[in-house]
């Protein structure tokens, strides 16, 4: 089994130290970072640290040197994107320590996109995201895009102000199978139940996987109100989006 | 000791200024309106936002048909941004209005310009005529709560919420330079609705746990809302949604005379924390039970806050526009049974 000592980068093994204290969610990050290259957790530690510059000039030079796109992103971007979530979930850090980090993975993205692309692998599912009808936040919902294609999900991404009506014409028009809404007042809360309704109405309720998050929201709310899962937090929108995808796949047969 | 019996401004007031009331207040610092509202005095959204008599007209039902001890005429959160020149969506009946944070319209300190005619402009001038009106009907009955919107809460809706947030990381004092700018249409609008007749004002600065630590509250927030009561001579309550308990402590040092509270935070762990020095209201949830559940449910919630000696009650935040008027007639019902149930016999 590896240890924190084995992970070369001080201010990734810090960081670890300092903040992961769930014994599996640790033991998964030391292995990760013990196993991948010193020139990765530079990438990762800047990310961490919400260097978005430094991501970008690391990124660069590493896809110059020939280090393949999947790996910069799985091993520098996505693995600094678990502590990311983690310090956030655990309250160490708050929204614009988390956008910083955002704009540092964006930074090397936007690099790496293109070749993935390019290089034509098959999404893990195709997902429709969007803040609902009256709601103009959409700093939790891009995080989870973000988050969402980075981890392989190709995402049509509906923006905010989005009316059941538009949810139900996107999940239609590029036929996919599941489907994220967020909101942050408790005011607009009521439109994600809106929404469902009219995906009962118009029959296909069955076929699409619904998700839901936002600082108002909790699982008893996406309970009531028929959702098929509710996330906390982009990792959570991962994780779930992640099990919603395997259960439609069982359901398929 | 007993409390000679008293109108709903008396006892607001009272319970605002930390004293004895006859029984607690009934107290909303945000809306109340509703959908059903609308319909009963056919003052619908969004011209409800934007002219005063139907302003006035929906406003008034939190007291003539709910019950409640205070009227709020400002329904939403943005008449001021509307004024400072910000891209407004006005929405339909059911929806609520709101500013288009995606097309900020400053980017730094220097652009943060108080527009001459920013008391005149009609979403401002709405707000302060529908005051009057509210005064000249029901002044000396029910405590008129005005509403003026906090820097932080500026910043999100004239800078973007992400750009003023990533600005606070980056910046620090670049972000305090524009929050001192600011300040200025929170006292202003303030200031001309206290002259308008307001008892009270609500001061949303939605620096909520659910986006920033309780250590940002201190550093960028508090002592700028310590100088807000000084220059706003009336008594204040401060409005931040979400998990909130990190900075209470840091909130009762304000000298505000009441913090609405959302319901993430427990009552009994939030009146541990402020004690005396800050007036606790709100808390009955919004989404999950007065727009989803029933009467009983939200009975529960009130009597929890009662028994916790939360000193004004009322929902957490503004409600959402298709709950019930059974439920929020429950509120007022519910804090008389218990403190009929309370009352110690002659």
């Amino acid at each position: 089994m590896a240890s924190i000592n084995d992970i070369s980068n001080e201010f990734v093994r810090n960081e670890i130290d300092e903040y992961i204290k769930e014994p599996d969610e640790r033991e998964g990050l030391i292995a990760t970072y013990a196993a991948i290259s010193s020139r990765m957790q530079s990438i990762g530690a800047a990310l961490v640290d919400g260097q978005n510059k430094t991501v970008d000039a690391l990124t660069v030079e590493a896809l110059a040197d020939g280090v393949p796109a999947l790996e910069i992103m799985d091993d520098g971007l996505i693995a600094a994107m678990r502590i990311v979530g983690i310090k956030f979930r655990e309250n160490f850090i708050y929204v614009p320590e988390v956008l910083s980090c955002a704009r540092a993975m964006k930074a090397g993205m936007a690099h790496i996109e293109p070749i993935l692309s390019a290089s034509g692998i098959k999404p893990l599912a195709k997902v429709v995201m969007g803040t609902v009808k009256g709601d103009l936040h959409d700093i939790g919902k891009n995080l989870c895009i973000m988050m969402l294609r980075g981890t392989g999900f190709e995402v049509i991404d509906l923006g905010v102000d989005t009316s059941a009506d538009e949810f139900l014409a996107a999940v239609e028009e590029h036929e996919a199978r599941l489907m994220g809404m967020s909101a942050l007042l408790t005011t607009t809360m009521p439109n994600m139940a809106v929404t469902i309704e009219a995906f009962i109405d118009e029959g296909i309720r069955d076929d699409v996987k619904i998700m839901v998050g936002g600082a108002p929201v909790s699982q008893e709310f996406a309970d009531d109100m028929g959702a098929d899962g509710y996330g906390k937090d982009a990792m959570e929108c991962v994780a779930l989006a992640k099990r919603l995808v395997k259960e439609d796949a069982a359901q398929e047969g | 000791m007993t409390v000679k019996p008293m109108n709903g401004r008396e006892r607001v007031l009272a319970a605002l200024r930390g004293e004895a009331v006859d029984r607690t207040p009934v107290c909303n610092p945000t809306s109340v309106a509703t959908v059903e509202l609308m319909d009963l005095v056919d003052a619908p959204f969004p011209d409800a936002n934007r002219k005063p008599e139907l302003m006035a007209r929906l406003a008034a039902t939190g007291y003539t048909e709910l019950g409640f001890d205070t009227i709020m005429p400002v329904f939403s959160i943005i008449q001021e941004s509307s004024a400072l020149g910000c891209k407004m969506q006005w929405e339909q009946k059911d929806n609520w209005p709101t500013v288009r944070m995606r097309e900020p319209i400053w980017v730094e300190p220097d652009d943060i310009k108080i527009p001459t005619d920013f008391l005149t402009h009609p979403d401002t001038k709405c707000v302060l005529d529908a005051i009057r009106i509210l005064k000249k009907e029901y002044g000396n009955d029910v405590a008129i709560i005005g509403k003026t919107m906090g820097p932080w809460t500026l910043g999100y809706h004239c800078f973007g919420v992400e750009p003023f947030l990533l600005m606070s990381l980056d910046d620090p004092g670049k972000t305090k330079l524009c929050l001192d700018r600011m300040t200025k249409a929170t006292v202003d609008f303030g200031v001309a609705q206290i002259e308008a007749g307001a008892d009270a004002l609500t001061l949303p600065d939605h620096a909520t746990g659910d986006l920033v630590s309780g250590d940002y509250y201190k550093r960028f927030l508090r002592d700028l809302h310590i100088e807000l009561v000084e220059r706003l001579p009336v008594p204040l309550i401060l409005h931040i949604c979400g998990r909130t308990l990190d900075r209470m402590e840091y909130i009762a040092q304000t000298g505000m005379a009441a913090f609405h509270y959302d319901s993430k935070n427990e009552p009994a762990e939030a009146m541990d924390i402020v004690k005396e020095r800050i007036a606790l209201v709100g808390n009955i949830n919004n989404p999950e039970t007065l727009f989803a559940k029933g009467p009983e449910e939200v009975r529960q919630e009130v009597y929890r806050n009662l028994d916790a000696g939360v000193p004004l009650v009322g929902p957490e935040c503004a409600i959402p526009l298709q709950t019930s008027i059974e439920n929020l007639k429950e509120i007022p019902r519910a804090v008389k049974d218990w403190h009929r149930d309370h009352s110690t016999p002659n």
